[in-house]
């Protein structure tokens, strides 16, 4: 673990499991913590989420136990055996999710034992310990999901064929959470799949109650909803697998690919893909003259999440042509990981490998770039940074600046855009990157 | 001894009597108010609110050449990323050049908890010195080092001669105050002890009468305006506007302002606040230990609030007719650019929630307008407002809600489904109650946006005029979404969970 780190591109476990929480249906999330712990959260979102703050129950009307020095002194068990009464007088939800923060993680609250006590009234309600110190957003994501897959999701459904729960997209740490679970449904249609996705519109909780009768859970990311993937295969008896989140025309391949063979269906993923593959680049064809003109092939740095720095370095590299140069994780990552993640970077077919970091201090990538290209005065000759895009959050527009790039925000935080339904995922997930990033470079036309 | 002596600034709850929870009407407060018998009371439900940390932080992220160092869980100060985009517009507005806030976080984790956070904090603040090279470096600490018992005290002080920062410390123990205003005194309180060193005097070989003589005359002259951090670069320039007509030089302070620069705050005829929830603990110091004197009175929001604060200034500096002079000119002009607005505000009617002073002092903007005030949450309550009270009392055709909440939204739906007002005002991240209702609605502050001075009473009309003239965002929204209580709540009474607090309703 790094000694600090710098501007955090996430929140902490409680602020992951709190958001996942808002991007459920009919969910009510119901904190036992300080009172600021739901405002730092909301005002989190509202900086870097691409303007999306909380959902049907979130923002400043969480319901909070904020505990204060009575309780941390006495124990805070009694306020949150009324908070949960009252909650559920008040508060109208189909499920109630429980989670703590540091305060009353550090105290001991045993909320498990007061959360049964209700759920043995006939309520649907969760427990998860999520208390800040434990890990990121990322991680709460996880253990929230583990919890609800073990307290909420029937036990022992009988599987339906074709039926597959997609996981490993958090959303508000992903401000295209929605548009990209909606663009992994419809490429998973194309295998004749039902993928439950959880969190867009058209998701309800009766079909998270029903996850257990998924086939398969897909995940669609190198690090995020593993551990939430392997509750539902201990609890549930669910094979998971996990692939890159599939952005553009090659990622989406691979991903059809796998989960046809995951399933054994009986089925042409070829002929789909070839399809998909010509509708894609049709899109592309009128692209051709401009695209050569205005010289739009750049050098590229990403700083993201793994999530984006694996997706989009390979989508820049496999689809669109470009050259990844610098990719900087800003996650925190044990070696293990950035073994197994350098190598999803390391297996390409164009043998480009860019230079990979993991440095949770993002103002860094300037020096790991000067590395690269070394300032070399006023030499004719000089191998300069040209031309060049940077990818990564809002706070990577410092960088671009410095360089001379035009820049796009993806990875959290995305201060400068408005997200709804957009979305990088699928064949079409690609062509609306290609537009964002072709957009920014002629922003000055 | 004098509250700078200690290790941090007491809390509101004990120093000001400050509370959280109360249910009633205007008149039933100013009834328990005068008699000096408001007892606070706790929520049996409550909803998440913020702690002191955010307000704290919203001034901190401001400073220039400041780092921001929070000794907590990775999660405590992710509001910096809402508050960059101030602190990117704010620099921009006050020096031409855009840049990011500049906060790290020792983000402490199981292994830090069990064995402290010392060690850790220490490596932070020697890295951070060495890498970021900045004036200051501010240690702000969150919940977890108060339980665990973190002597930050012991390591900012033993680690301050290794480091080329001035260190800060600023406490915000989320836990320790229901009241977030105490930000503001633990924010003080850590400048004030820390930053407000005069720079080293450069030896002169003669003494120099003039040059002195100099000094004090533009010293006699110069007004310390004290600026919040809900107040943006345009609502300074209106107040510096007023100031400078009355032939006064502005030093404003403290946000935005460079940490090399805050001596200067020891150095004026005067201080006056523009918001009395957020000064009288530096006011007073500055008093006690620098004979300056100091106003702490109205919030300069609204037309007679501004007058008002104008007036007492000028009266302190024994300019009452010029003051008299302004006041009348900047009255006329705005008289006649509210003209047409008046007329459509006529008789609507508006609820406003947000931290105690500026509701109020907006709400008298409002009245001012035209509008029939049927409602206001104040976010605590303390006795500076309760001469807001009365003013606004005075004016009033009838008695109408006061709510004293930390927010509490449930409350808000309630009141609001029973009042139906035309018209919100409510803080950041506070509007989306009355927005899912179909009532039309506007941000209560912004720092991209005018509220204050005679200026600020003309732009705020304006956008309330836009948002009532189309309220269409809020009444489509509000056709497809739902607000997340039971039907059966609105038919309860709106304080039914406060206890032991005052409820008159």
């Amino acid at each position: 673990m790094p000694d600090y780190i710098e501007r955090p591109r996430y929140f902490c476990s409680l602020g992951g499991a709190l958001s996942t929480l808002e991007a459920l249906p009919d969910t009510i999330p119901i904190l036992h913590c300080a009172s600021g712990c739901a405002g730092s959260i909301a005002w989190g979102q509202n900086g870097g989420s691409g303007l999306q703050v909380g959902g049907y129950c979130g923002g400043l009307t969480v319901p909070s136990s904020n505990v204060g020095e009575r309780d941390i002194v006495f124990g805070g068990t009694d306020r949150l055996y009324e908070q949960i009464k009252n909650t559920i007088e008040i508060m109208d939800g189909g499920l109630y999710v429980v989670i703590t923060g540091c305060v009353t993680e550090i105290i001991g609250d045993d909320v498990r034992a007061c959360v049964s006590e209700y759920r043995s009234q006939g309520v649907n309600i969760v427990s998860a310990a999520t208390g800040g110190f434990k890990g990121n957003s990322y991680y709460g994501y996880d253990i929230v999901m583990s919890e609800i897959f073990r307290q909420y999701v029937k036990k022992g459904a009988e599987k339906k064929k074709n039926r597959v729960n997609i996981l490993g997209v958090v959303p508000y740490m992903d401000s295209f959470w929605r548009g990209n679970l909606e663009g992994i449904k419809s490429l998973l249609a194309l295998l004749g799949l039902e993928a439950n996705t959880f969190f867009t519109a058209e998701d309800s909780l009766e079909d998270l109650q029903n996850a257990g009768s998924a086939e398969l859970t897909v995940v669609v990311s190198d690090l995020y909803g593993i551990e939430a993937a392997q509750t539902l295969r201990q609890e549930h008896d669910i094979p998971y697998i996990t692939a890159t989140l599939p952005v553009g025309p090659s990622a989406s391949a691979a991903l059809l690919r796998s989960v046809a063979r995951a399933l054994s269906l009986d089925i042409d993923v070829e002929a789909i893909i070839e399809e998909q593959s010509r509708r894609y680049y049709k899109y592309l064809e009128p692209l051709i003259d401009c695209y050569n003109d205005l010289d739009l092939q750049k050098y590229a740095v990403i700083v993201a999440d793994v999530n984006y720095a694996v997706s989009i370095t390979r989508f820049l590299q496999d689809d669109l042509g470009w050259i990844p140069e610098l990719v900087q994780f800003t996650d925190v990552l044990d070696e293990q990981r950035r073994t197994a993640i350098t190598e999803k970077l390391a297996d390409q077919n164009q043998g480009i490998i860019p230079k990979i970091v993991f440095d949770t201090n993002a103002s860094e990538a300037v020096r790991y770039l000067n590395e690269l290209y070394p300032k070399q005065g006023d030499d004719l000759y000089a191998k300069s940074f040209t031309p060049a895009f940077v990818i990564g959050s809002s706070l990577e527009r410092d960088l671009a600046q410095k360089i001379g790039a035009p820049h796009l925000s993806v990875s959290y935080p995305v201060a400068n855009r408005a997200v709804l339904n957009r979305g990088y995922t699928g064949f079409d997930g690609g062509l609306t990157l290609t537009e964002d990033l072709l957009s920014a470079a002629v922003a000055g036309r | 001894m004098g509250y700078l002596d200690y290790k941090e600034a007491p809390k509101r709850e004990s120093r000001l009597k400050a509370c959280i929870a109360y249910g009633g009407t205007l008149c039933g407060l100013a009834k328990k108010a005068g008699c000096g018998c408001m007892d606070d009371g706790e929520r049996s439900f409550s909803q998440g609110s913020i702690c002191l940390m955010l307000p704290g932080l919203a001034m901190i992220n401001s400073l220039p050449d400041n780092v921001t160092l929070l000794h907590g869980a990775v999660g405590c100060g992710v509001c910096s990323h809402s508050q960059n985009a101030n602190v990117r517009s704010g620099g921009f507005a006050r020096t031409g050049s855009v840049k990011d806030a500049l906060w790290l976080s020792t983000a402490l984790n199981e292994a830090d908890v069990i064995s402290g956070g010392e060690a850790k904090l220490r490596r932070a603040i020697i890295k951070a010195d060495r890498l970021y090279r900045s004036r200051t470096i501010t240690v702000v600490t969150g919940c977890v080092p108060g339980i665990i018992g973190d002597d930050v005290e012991s390591v900012v002080r033993e680690i301050q001669p290794e480091i080329a920062a001035r260190l800060i410390l600023v406490h915000c123990e989320g836990f320790k105050t229901k009241i977030w205003a105490t930000a503001y005194d633990a924010v003080y309180h850590g400048l004030g002890r820390s930053v407000l060193d005069d720079p080293p005097e450069r030896p002169s070989l003669i003494e120099n009468e003039q040059e002195q003589i100099r000094l004090d005359y533009l010293r006699g002259r110069t007004v310390n305006l004290f600026n919040v951090s809900s107040m943006g670069r345009g609502d300074e320039l209106e107040l510096t506007r007023l100031l400078n007509s009355l032939d006064l030089d502005v030093n404003i302070f403290p946000v935005f302002t460079k940490p090399e620069e805050m001596y200067k705050v020891k150095y004026a005829a005067l201080s006056i606040s523009t918001c009395p929830t957020h000064d009288d603990y530096f006011l007073k110091y500055l008093k006690e230990e620098h004979a300056i004197p100091y106003i702490i009175k109205h919030m300069p929001i609204g037309i007679e609030n501004t007058n008002a604060w104008l007036r007492d200034v000028a009266k302190f500096f024994g300019k009452e007719d010029v003051g008299e002079r302004i006041i009348q000119n900047e009255q006329r002009q705005l008289e006649l650019a509210l003209t047409e607005y008046r007329a459509f505000f006529k008789g609507k009617t508006v609820f406003v929630s947000a931290g105690e002073f500026r509701a109020l002092a907006t709400a008298y903007l409002l009245h001012e307008l035209g509008f029939d005030i049927v409602g206001i949450r104040s976010f605590h309550h303390d006795e500076f407002a309760n001469v807001e009270y009365e003013k606004l009392q005075s004016v009033s055709e009838h008695d109408f809600t006061v709510n004293i909440a930390n927010v509490q939204s449930y409350e808000e739906a309630n009141l609001l489904r029973k009042l139906k007002p035309d018209l919100f005002l409510g803080h950041w991240n506070g509007n989306s109650t009355p927005s899912k209702m179909g009532i039309a609605t506007h941000v209560i502050y912004n720092t991209g946006i005018n509220y204050i001075g005679y200026k600020g009473a003309y732009d705020l009309a304006r956008r309330l005029y836009k948002q009532l003239k189309n309220p269409a965002f809020n009444k489509n929204i509000s056709k497809y979404t739902k607000l997340p209580y039971r039907e059966s709540w609105y038919g309860e009474n709106p304080f039914k969970y406060i206890k032991g607090g005052e409820v008159d309703a």
